[in-house]
């Protein structure tokens, strides 16, 4: 499973733009400022690469939140930036007690896990418990993952691992890619026949 | 009727878990059996967290190296060896 060859072109295209919006290549900017301008144009392309999913919608909200970031999101999403940083129309954000929802959530998985262990009361609760410990601390990894439970949290993870996974490898390829022209100077400078002809000038 | 529901979540469930895990790292060198899936959800979250942690050390070494170069004129060249690979 990996990602497509359209979402790595999206990527690329997104990434790049984002660089000239944000001015990465300005002398003007510290090592800290271009950093975090590389690593926001790099989230910002991965998730218009990948379209509309939960975790690229929760991703561009949790960037919004900075306020360092909202220009740039601004600049590069266009009119597309008051859509795609408010929470969706009938997402409920309700005030509950955390006490009652965190009751629902241990009887909502107690009953799902039931089915998984059978075999085994003792080992049962623990395995049961030991999932939904590991479940919410993958719901605080993947974006968006809060509001999300069993089968759409692992969707959305699956979509968001493959994403990632070709965002490391482009943003690896792209460093080759600046890399080789430095790499290729520096072999010129040292090859034995350059060597020799300038000896015989 | 909720049972039957119940069931058919429970295939998917196991079905997505088994996926992830052919993703993992650790997996694919193995090419290790059904591992449980509270262990699976553990290393997706570990998997996650070094992702992350690439993502952030390559926007360290891509910034010092952008930090020399005329970002504007290389691009085009660039871009056309990329989409061309």
């Amino acid at each position: 499973m990996q990602a497509t060859k359209s979402f790595e072109q999206a990527f690329l295209r997104h990434l790049l733009r984002g660089f000239r919006l944000s001015a990465v290549s300005y002398k003007s900017m510290s090592l800290q400022e271009r950093k975090s301008a590389i690593k926001l144009s790099a989230d910002v392309a991965m998730a218009s690469a990948r379209g509309s999913r939960k975790w690229t919608r929760g991703l561009i909200t949790k960037l919004s939140r900075e306020d360092e970031h909202r220009s740039f999101l601004r600049l590069i999403l266009g009119t597309e930036y008051g859509r795609r940083t408010k929470p969706r129309h009938g997402s409920w954000k309700i005030p509950r007690s955390k006490k009652i929802v965190r009751r629902s959530l241990r009887v909502c998985s107690r009953r799902k896990n039931n089915l998984r262990a059978p075999h085994g009361v003792k080992s049962g609760v623990l395995a049961r418990t030991l999932v939904e410990k590991r479940t919410h601390a993958l719901k605080r990894l993947v974006p968006g993952g809060e509001s999300l439970d069993g089968c759409s949290l692992l969707d959305e993870a699956l979509d968001y691992v493959i994403s990632l996974r070709a965002q490391v490898d482009l943003m690896q390829k792209l460093l080759t890619t600046f890399e080789a022209p430095k790499l290729r100077a520096l072999s010129k400078c040292t090859l034995p026949e350059r060597k020799a002809s300038f000896v015989g000038k | 009727m909720s049972s039957r529901r119940s069931r058919i979540s429970e295939e998917e469930i196991t079905e997505l878990i088994s996926k992830l895990q052919s993703l993992l790292p650790e997996t694919r060198r193995r090419g290790a059996s059904r591992a449980s899936a509270a262990k699976v959800l553990k290393e997706t979250c570990n998997y996650i967290k070094s992702l992350h942690r690439e993502v952030d050390d390559l926007s360290d070494r891509l910034s010092e190296l952008m930090a020399t170069m005329d970002v504007d004129s290389a691009q085009a060249e660039i871009v056309r060896s990329l989409f061309r690979s």
